[in-house]
């Protein structure tokens, strides 16, 4: 008793918690959790209502109407895909020691790629420059191989790619583009034997993360 | 006793003084009513010049009407002229009500619709009286607007203004700065064309790449409306641009001038004891009376301003619009506004997460706390050397990432393109399609033999090229690259294409060029078409 009345001589006297003080701060945790709620369900509200990939679905080519091995990169605007078939050539592109280095790089497969129109970096159309052999970005400046790869500008890894799955005559399919290097890149597919190739854009694989310093 | 006495004083007046005394009474009471205190003899005295008489009653409307409560009654008279401030809040303040306005008078021509917001931008530049003007004087005044807000910012920066007890003044400064640059670059997407897409999709896959993805993704949709730009986005944007920015503008702009009149104008750095803040206490042979002298200035900087405004817009501003948006085509040397050059150069760097968002929030952030961090007592420019210096070398890096946002920087094309690119750009009308459409006579010309063209257009347009293919012969950016155009060529093919339309080819071919022009894949040889009808008027009739 004594020890508690020095106490509170000493300090100022802060009076305890009264009930009706505690009763405000619990009202007012309630009003700062229903503020919150409320802005929870106004972004819900606001949030886009949409079906993924609906401007895609499945596109049918034959197997005449795909480049050449080497040939350059044939754009499909509806289907928002570049069609690149690799061949020696781009498989063993030098550009790929210089600019790009490490195992997964050393021998590119070779076989047919659809590749997504948009550059990894921030949405814009990429172009086929074929002075220069390569997609350029006109935004800021990323550049990839016709094999997707990446070798300079900001953007941090490989072009998207769409699965392609490549069908005999008989309607099988003999192949398709699957997810590689643990599941961050799509392969290319050989179409030896095929009738057809069927391109899903409603399924879309990332490239590999790719961040070397690489061409200006 | 009357249920209903009619009242009419006034017509006692007339019987007691007669007719027009007593209505130049009454005329001279409704004025002092509606300036809040100053009859005609007082803004007449005003008028005069005359020193104020005492008790003055040019300060009764600051005391009893509400535009007038806002504004200071007073000034020291070191802060009534143009320096230290240069008026440039109150400039920023004017913009805000000028955008205000012209916005309003444009939302009435406008859809919010990717279906005709593009058709309204045509009609409000060939149907609408003065839409052009208006369209023009909106843009050209944001443009200005950003440059005031950013040079007050450097202003204030400069007189130490930041420093206590203004930190909080400075903080809401820094988000109107941000209110105003988001509001500006709102305003890009709405006419619906090339530069809006594509400078939208830019900023909003800005902020998917915030991490973690989870939120970057909610973010990027919540932006545009879907998985990528459309009606939804649009709608978004503009009902940003028109409503919520404004919105959020106003109330900081109150806060700020709140703090502004509280803690007065801040005298110059060198004329108060250092570490004092003297504003508040103004001696009485100080003072300028903002009736009639702040007043007067006030309005006729603004009156001034307005007037360069109208005329660069009639004598050679024109607001920019590109083609229709077009999702799968971005143009070649799409920029950035060139307030945000800065960003786009230092998106070219790296890592969009980083140079994209932490680094940009960083700067923002750090320029916010920036009085709470910088606590020096002294605003004087000598006790401030560091201060100051890393303020200039901050500009200066800004500077250079702005050159490096530009399309000189790191997003060059082959040169073949980049030739082609200075006659017919993607993201401006440029030197073909301004040119005289009647002496584009039909014919095949060569670059190199510009000299021999029939008339002055081709001459011209001919001369440009062959400079442009004499550069891209040789230039250091080629020559690090390794693709300079070797025997290069440039043709340029005019054919009379439907009545009144013509299409122009450009050619340009290097090293072994095909026998047959412009086939699909040909090697060693680029070709760009346009067609160009005599009306078009893409230089807006200059």
């Amino acid at each position: 008793m004594a020890a508690e009345a020095s106490a509170g001589a000493k300090a100022p006297a802060v009076p305890p918690m009264t009930r009706r003080e505690f009763l405000y701060y619990i009202w007012a945790a309630s009003m700062a959790l229903l503020m919150a709620e409320t802005g929870g369900a106004t972004l819900w509200f606001a949030y886009p209502r949409f079906k993924a990939g609906t401007f895609g679905g499945i596109f049918e080519l034959d197997i005449g109407e795909v480049p050449a091995p080497d040939s350059d990169p044939q754009p499909y605007d509806a289907g928002r895909f570049w069609l690149v078939n690799l061949g020696d050539q781009n498989a063993g592109d030098e550009r790929l020691q210089q600019y790009v280095s490490g195992e997964p790089y050393a021998n590119q497969p070779k076989g047919v790629k659809a590749l997504y129109k948009i550059c990894v970096h921030l949405g814009c159309i990429y172009k086929w420059v074929p002075t220069n052999d390569r997609f350029e970005c006109p935004c800021h400046g990323s550049k990839y191989l016709p094999t997707g790869v990446r070798i300079g500008g900001p953007a941090r890894r490989n072009l998207d790619v769409f699965v392609i799955e490549a069908v005999d005559v008989n309607g099988n399919v003999i192949t398709r583009t699957e997810a590689t290097l643990n599941g961050m890149e799509g392969t290319a597919i050989d179409i030896t034997g095929a009738a057809k190739l069927r391109i899903n854009t409603g399924r879309r694989i990332s490239g590999a993360p790719n961040s070397v310093p690489g061409v200006k | 006793m009357a249920v209903f006495k009619p009242h009419f004083p006034f017509l006692n007046d007339i019987k007691n003084k007669g007719l027009m005394p007593a209505v130049l009474y009454k005329i001279n009471e409704s004025v002092e009513r509606l300036t809040a205190g100053l009859d005609i003899e007082d803004i007449r005295s005003v008028l005069r010049g005359d020193p104020p008489p005492r008790p003055n009653p040019r300060v009764k409307p600051h005391a009893d009407g509400f535009w007038f409560h806002m504004r200071p009654t007073y000034y020291h008279n070191l802060t009534a002229g143009l320096y230290p401030s240069f008026r440039l809040g109150w400039l920023s303040t004017y913009f805000f009500a000028f955008e205000t306005i012209t916005g309003l008078i444009l939302m009435l021509f406008y859809t919010p619709s990717p279906l005709v917001a593009y058709e309204n931008m045509l009609n409000l530049l060939g149907n609408v009286p003065f839409g052009r003007l208006m369209r023009d004087l909106h843009k050209l005044g944001a443009e200005v607007m950003v440059w005031v807000v950013f040079l007050h910012m450097i202003r204030t920066f400069i007189t130490g203004n930041y420093k206590k007890p203004r930190q909080f003044t400075w903080f809401t400064g820094v988000v109107l700065l941000l209110v105003t640059l988001i509001l500006s670059f709102s305003g890009y997407l709405l006419p619906w064309d090339q530069l809006s897409l594509w400078a939208v999709t830019i900023g909003a896959s800005m902020a998917e790449a915030i991490q973690p993805q989870a939120v970057g993704d909610i973010a990027n949709l919540l932006l545009r409306g879907g998985p990528q730009f459309n009606e939804w986005g649009l709608l978004r944007w503009y009902l940003g641009h028109v409503l919520l920015l404004p919105l959020v503008g106003f109330i900081f702009l109150g806060v700020h001038y709140y703090k502004v009149v509280i803690h007065g104008h801040s005298l110059p750095p060198e004329s108060e004891p250092v570490g004092e803040d003297t504003a508040k206490r103004v001696p009485t042979d100080q003072r300028t009376y903002f009736m009639p002298d702040v007043l007067t200035r006030e309005l006729f900087y603004v009156s001034v301003t307005t007037f360069l405004l109208v005329a660069s817009t009639v004598f050679w501003y024109h607001a920019p619009l590109e083609p229709h948006a077009e999702y799968l085509i971005t143009p070649l040397h799409t920029t950035a506004p060139w307030y945000f050059l800065w960003l786009q150069g230092m998106l070219k760097v790296g890592d969009k997460f980083l140079w994209g968002v932490i680094l940009p929030g960083a700067i923002f952030n750090g320029l916010m706390i920036l009085p709470y961090l910088e606590v020096g007592p002294s605003r004087r420019y000598g006790d401030r050397r560091v201060g100051l210096t890393v303020g200039a070398l901050v500009l200066i890096v800004l500077a250079i990432l702005s050159y490096m946002g530009t399309p000189h920087y790191a997003v060059s094309s082959s040169p073949d393109q980049e030739v082609v690119a200075e006659l017919l750009p993607q993201t401006e009308p440029g030197p073909l399609r301004t040119a005289n459409w009647a002496e584009l006579t039909p014919g095949t010309y060569t670059a190199a033999e510009w000299e021999s063209a029939p008339t002055e257009t081709l001459k011209k347009l001919l001369h440009t090229y062959e400079e442009e293919m004499v550069r891209a012969a040789d230039n250091p950016t080629c020559r690090a690259a390794g693709n300079c155009l070797v025997d290069g060529e440039g043709l340029m093919i005019v054919e009379d294409w439907q009545e009144g339309l013509k299409k122009i080819t450009f050619r340009v071919t290097w090293g072994e060029a095909p026998e047959d022009f412009c086939l699909p894949g040909a090697q060693n040889e680029f070709c760009q078409t346009a067609y160009f009808h005599r009306d078009s008027n893409y230089g807006q009739g200059e």
